[in-house]
C-alpha cells in the first residue's frame, strides 16, 4: 500500500504529541458528564421531584430547547444525557477539530510537513495519521463516558448510545475540520472555519428545537447528534447515518490532498492593507492586533448574555421547587429582598463578571507571547520601549474588559425586561451591576501583570490560578462548597447587591481601584528593572 | 563629538554563563563599523544592552551621548534597530508594519518608504504570517532604511537575503553613508559583506574584542598570497624571512608573505626573471580563521 507508506510512523509520533493534549480533553469531558450526573441525583432525588422540573422545562423553551428534543421525560439517565449532552458534544466536536487541523494544516504552515514528505511518506500520511488519532480521542471520550455512566447504575443501552453520541459528534467535526484544512491556506483560517461551523450548527439546532421548526435542526450536524436521543429513543440509525457523512466529507477531503499542492488552499489568503497611516503608538498597536480578539468576546458573551436572559424566563417557576435544591443560593443571592428573580439576576452578573474576567487574563498572556516571539525585541527596537509598549497593552485590555461588561450588562439586561415585561427598570439595574463588577475584573488584570512583570517564565500558569482562585473562592463556586467569602483574596464578594435594592456603597469599589493601581505600579516597575526578551 | 557608540569593560551573564566578558567597542560619527564574531560570541548581547533591552552588569555604555537603559525612549528616537531573527506580527500586513515601526519613529516619508519597498521588491499587502524569511527581514530593513535617524543597529541583516537583495542592500547603506553621513554598526559572520560595507571592523569572541581598526590596519598585520611565474629556478626563496607554504611546480612559485618582508621577497623574485605575478590581500576569510586560530593557540 504504496498510498499510506509513512503512516504508521507518522501516527506514532502525532499520538505521542496528541496525548498531553487530549488527556485533559479526555478528563474534561468525562468529568463534566458525571458532575451532571451528581447534580441531577442532587437536585432530583426522587421521581417526583424530577416529574415537577420536567413539567417546569417542557413549559419553558429557553430552557429545553438547551439539552435539545422537542420535550424531556422522567427518566434519571435520560435528565442526565439530557444536562450533560449539550456541553460533552461540543467540547467532544472542538478537541478533535483542533486535533486534526494541528496534525494536517498547521504543521504545513510551520513545515514540518514538507519536511516529512521529503522522505518516504506519501501524500495522505498526515491526514490519515490526524484522523486516526484525532478520531481516537473522540472515541475514548465517548467510550469513557459510557463505562462511567453504567458503572453508576445507568441503563447499560441508553448509557453506549450515549457515548456513542459524544463520540459521533467528535467524528462530524474532526471530518468538517479535515475539509477545512484543505480549503484554507493556513491553519487559523481552517480552525476559524470549523469553529464556525460548530457555532452555526449550535444555534441552528438550537433555533429549531426551540422554535418547533425542525427543518433547522435536520440541517444541523449538531441536530443529528441531539436527534439520537440515548436512554430515550437510542436511535442507532441516526449514528449509522452520521458515519456515512463523516465516510463522505473524509473521502472528500482525501480526493482534495491528492490533487493540491503542499502549502496551498482553495481559499486564497486574505491580503491586507498596503499602509496603514493611522498606526502610530502602543495603543494603536495593541488594538490592531487584538480587537479580532475582542470582536470575538462580544460577540460570544452577548450571544451567551441573550441565552442567559432566554433561560432566566424559567426563575420565576423555581420558586415551586423543593426548598433545598436552589435555598443556599437563594438566601445568598436574593439579597434583602430574597426575590427569585434578584436571585437570578446577581447570580448571573456574577457569573459573567467570572467569565469575562477570563478575557485580561487571556490579553496579559498575549504580552508574555509577543516577548517570547521576538516580537516585543522588534516594538521595543523604536520609542515603544518597555513601560511604554506595556502600558498601551494595558489600556486595550482594560477598555476592552469595560466594554465586554457593558455588553453583558446592556444584552442581559434589556432582552431580560423585555421578556418579562420590565423594561426599562431591568436594563437600568442590570447595567449597574455589571459595570460594578469592572473594578474587580481590573484588579485581576493588574494580578496577572504583575506576574509577568516580576517571573515571566511562569506568569501563565499564575493567571491561570488567579482566575481559578477568584471563581473558586469567588461567588459563584464559593457557596457551592461552603467556602464563600472564606478568603480576602476575591475582589466580587465586596461588591453590594445593588440588583437586589442593596444601597450603593463607593467604598468597596475605590478601594479595589485603589489597589489595582498599586499593583499595576508595581509591575511597570518591576518590567522596568528586567530583562525583555 | 562624542563617538555614537562607545562602550568599555562591558560585562553580561546569564546565570552561570558569561555572555560578555569586558567587550570594548567604539564606533565614530559616520562609519560603517563591522561587528565581527562566530555564533554565540556575544554580538546580539551586545546590540540588545545597546538597545535597553537588557541590563548589563559592569562596564561603562553610552550611545549618542545617553544611557542606553534611562535614555532608551528618546535614545530610539535617533536610532533605527533591526533585530537577528525577525519576527513580524503574523496578522499584520508588510506595509502595515512599515508604517508602525516608522510612525513609531517619528514620521513616514512617503516616497523613500516607497522608493525602497520598490527596490527591495516587497509586496507590502501580503500578510506577515505568509512572508519567507528573507522578505520578513526585508520588511525589517525598510523600515529602518526609510526611517530618519542618525544611527542604524543592523543584526545580521542579510542573513535571509538572497544575492541581489544583499546587493541592493549594499548599494543603499552606501548611499546612506554617502548622502546623509548615518553611522551604521552592523553585526555580521558573512566576511564579504563586511569587507564591502565596512570602514573599521571589531571582532569579538567568547565576550571579548580581540581586535578592532580599519581594515587596511589589519592587513597590515598579516600575509599576501603571491602566484609567480618564473624562468630561471627559484632557489633561495624558501631561505628569506617571512615567507610562508612555498611550493614550487613548473615554474610556478606559490606562497604567502609577511607584509613587512615584502621588499626583500619581491627583488629576489626579480632576480628568478619574473613573467606573471598574482599578487592577492589577504581575505577577511584568511584574516579570520587565521586570528582565532591564533587566539585558540594562546588559550591552549
Amino acid at each position: 500500500m504504496t498510498a499510506f507508506t509513512g503512516t504508521p510512523r507518522l501516527m506514532r509520533l502525532v499520538m505521542r504529541r496528541e496525548w498531553r493534549t487530549g488527556f485533559w480533553w479526555v478528563l474534561a469531558i468525562v468529568s463534566l458528564g458525571m458532575v451532571m450526573v451528581t447534580y441531577i441525583d442532587r437536585n432530583m432525588p426522587t421521581l417526583a421531584v424530577m416529574a415537577t422540573y420536567v413539567d417546569m422545562i417542557n413549559q419553558n423553551t429557553f430552557f429545553r430547547a438547551l439539552g435539545g428534543g422537542t420535550s424531556v421525560i422522567v427518566d434519571r439517565g435520560f435528565m442526565s444525557a439530557f444536562r450533560s449532552g449539550g456541553f460533552l458534544y461540543i467540547m467532544t466536536a472542538i478537541a478533535t477539530a483542533l486535533a486534526v487541523v494541528r496534525y494536517t494544516r498547521a504543521d504545513e504552515d510551520t513545515g514540518r510537513t514538507e519536511l516529512l514528505r521529503s522522505g518516504a511518506v506519501s501524500r495522505f500520511a498526515a491526514l490519515t495519521s490526524a484522523l486516526l488519532v484525532a478520531g481516537s480521542v473522540a472515541l475514548v471520550a465517548g467510550a469513557l463516558t459510557a463505562i462511567t455512566y453504567m458503572a453508576v447504575g445507568l441503563e447499560p443501552l441508553g448509557s453506549i448510545t450515549y457515548g456513542a453520541g459524544v463520540t459521533a459528534a467528535g467524528w462530524v467535526f474532526g471530518a468538517i475540520a479535515a475539509l477545512a484544512a484543505q480549503l484554507a491556506q493556513n491553519a487559523r483560517t481552517a480552525r476559524a472555519i470549523a469553529l464556525f461551523t460548530l457555532a452555526i450548527a449550535y444555534v441552528l439546532r438550537y433555533a429549531g428545537d426551540a422554535s418547533g421548526q425542525l427543518w433547522m435542526t435536520y440541517i444541523s450536524p449538531m441536530g443529528w447528534v441531539h436527534a439520537v436521543q440515548p436512554y430515550r429513543y437510542d436511535r442507532w440509525w441516526v449514528l449509522a447515518l452520521i458515519v456515512g457523512i463523516v465516510a463522505i466529507m473524509i473521502a472528500i477531503a482525501y480526493v482534495l490532498v491528492d490533487r493540491r499542492d503542499l502549502g496551498e488552499g482553495l481559499i486564497p489568503q486574505r491580503r491586507g492593507r498596503a499602509a496603514a497611516p493611522d498606526l502610530r503608538g502602543p495603543i494603536g498597536l495593541s488594538w490592531r492586533l487584538h480587537r479580532g480578539l475582542f470582536v470575538k468576546w462580544a460577540i460570544a458573551i452577548g450571544v451567551f448574555a441573550l441565552g442567559t436572559a432566554g433561560v432566566g424566563t424559567i426563575a420565576p417557576d423555581v420558586s415551586v421547587l423543593p426548598a433545598g435544591a436552589f435555598g443556599l443560593l437563594q438566601l445568598s443571592y436574593g439579597g434583602g429582598s430574597g426575590e427569585v428573580i434578584d436571585y437570578f439576576l446577581w447570580a448571573g452578573i456574577l457569573i459573567f463578571a467570572h467569565v469575562v474576567s477570563l478575557y485580561p487574563v487571556v490579553m496579559v498572556q498575549r504580552l508574555r507571547a509577543e516577548e517570547r516571539a521576538g516580537r516585543a525585541e522588534l516594538a521595543q527596537g523604536t520609542t515603544m520601549t518597555r513601560v511604554r509598549w506595556a502600558a498601551g497593552h494595558l489600556v486595550v485590555t482594560a477598555l476592552g474588559t469595560a466594554g465586554l461588561l457593558v455588553v453583558t450588562g446592556l444584552v442581559l439586561g434589556y432582552f431580560y425586561g423585555l421578556f418579562m415585561g420590565a423594561l426599562p427598570g431591568t436594563l437600568f439595574r442590570v447595567t449597574l451591576g455589571t459595570l460594578s463588577c469592572l473594578p474587580g475584573a481590573w484588579l485581576i488584570t493588574a494580578v496577572c501583570f504583575l506576574a509577568y512583570a516580576l517571573t515571566p517564565r511562569f506568569s501563565v500558569p499564575i493567571a491561570w490560578a488567579v482566575w481559578v482562585w477568584t471563581a473558586v473562592t469567588g461567588q459563584v463556586a464559593g457557596p457551592l462548597y461552603g467556602v464563600w467569602g472564606g478568603t480576602p483574596f476575591e475582589p466580587f464578594h465586596y461588591l453590594p447587591n445593588v440588583v437586589a435594592g442593596a444601597p450603593f456603597n463607593p467604598v468597596p469599589v475605590l478601594a479595589t481601584l485603589a489597589l489595582t493601581a498599586l499593583v499595576l505600579w508595581g509591575g511597570l516597575t518591576a518590567l522596568r528593572r528586567r530583562d525583555v526578551g | 563629538m562624542t563617538d555614537p557608540v562607545s562602550v568599555s569593560g562591558l560585562v553580561k551573564t546569564f546565570g552561570a554563563t558569561r555572555a560578555l566578558d569586558g567587550l570594548d567597542l567604539t564606533v565614530k560619527l559616520g562609519e560603517v563599523h563591522g561587528f565581527l564574531g562566530p555564533n554565540g560570541a556575544g554580538k546580539s548581547t551586545t546590540l540588545r544592552i545597546l538597545l535597553g533591552l537588557l541590563r548589563f552588569d559592569a562596564g561603562t555604555v553610552r550611545l549618542l551621548g545617553g544611557d542606553p537603559w534611562r535614555d532608551a525612549t528618546d535614545l530610539h528616537r535617533r536610532l533605527a534597530y533591526v533585530p537577528g531573527d525577525v519576527t513580524l506580527w503574523p496578522a499584520m500586513s508588510g506595509g502595515e508594519i512599515i508604517d508602525l515601526l516608522l510612525q513609531v519613529r517619528g514620521g513616514v516619508d512617503r516616497t523613500r518608504r516607497n522608493e525602497l519597498i520598490e527596490r527591495f521588491d516587497l509586496d507590502p499587502r501580503t500578510k506577515a504570517r505568509a512572508y519567507s524569511k528573507g522578505n520578513r527581514q526585508k520588511v525589517a530593513l525598510i523600515a529602518a532604511l526609510a526611517s530618519d535617524t542618525e544611527l542604524l543597529i543592523l543584526d545580521e541583516p542579510t542573513s535571509g537575503l538572497d544575492p541581489l537583495m544583499e546587493s541592493v542592500f549594499r548599494d543603499v547603506i552606501r548611499e546612506e553613508q554617502r548622502r546623509n553621513g548615518r553611522t551604521v554598526l552592523l553585526s555580521s559572520h558573512i566576511l564579504s559583506e563586511v569587507e564591502a560595507l565596512c570602514d573599521r571592523v571589531t571582532i569579538i569572541r567568547d565576550g571579548r574584542a580581540v581586535d578592532s581598526g580599519s581594515l587596511a590596519q589589519m592587513r597590515h598585520l598579516t600575509r599576501t598570497s603571491i602566484r609567480a611565474e618564473v624562468a630561471g629556478p627559484a632557489t633561495g626563496l624558501a631561505d628569506l624571512p617571512g615567507v610562508h607554504d612555498l611550493r614550487i611546480d613548473d615554474g610556478v612559485v606559490r606562497f604567502d608573505v609577511e607584509s613587512d618582508a615584502l621588499g626583500p621577497v619581491l627583488r629576489h623574485l626579480d632576480s628568478c626573471g619574473v613573467r606573471s605575478l598574482v599578487c592577492n590581500p589577504p581575505t577577511l576569510e584568511e584574516l579570520f580563521l587565521r586570528h582565532y586560530d591564533r587566539t585558540m593557540e594562546t588559550a591552549r
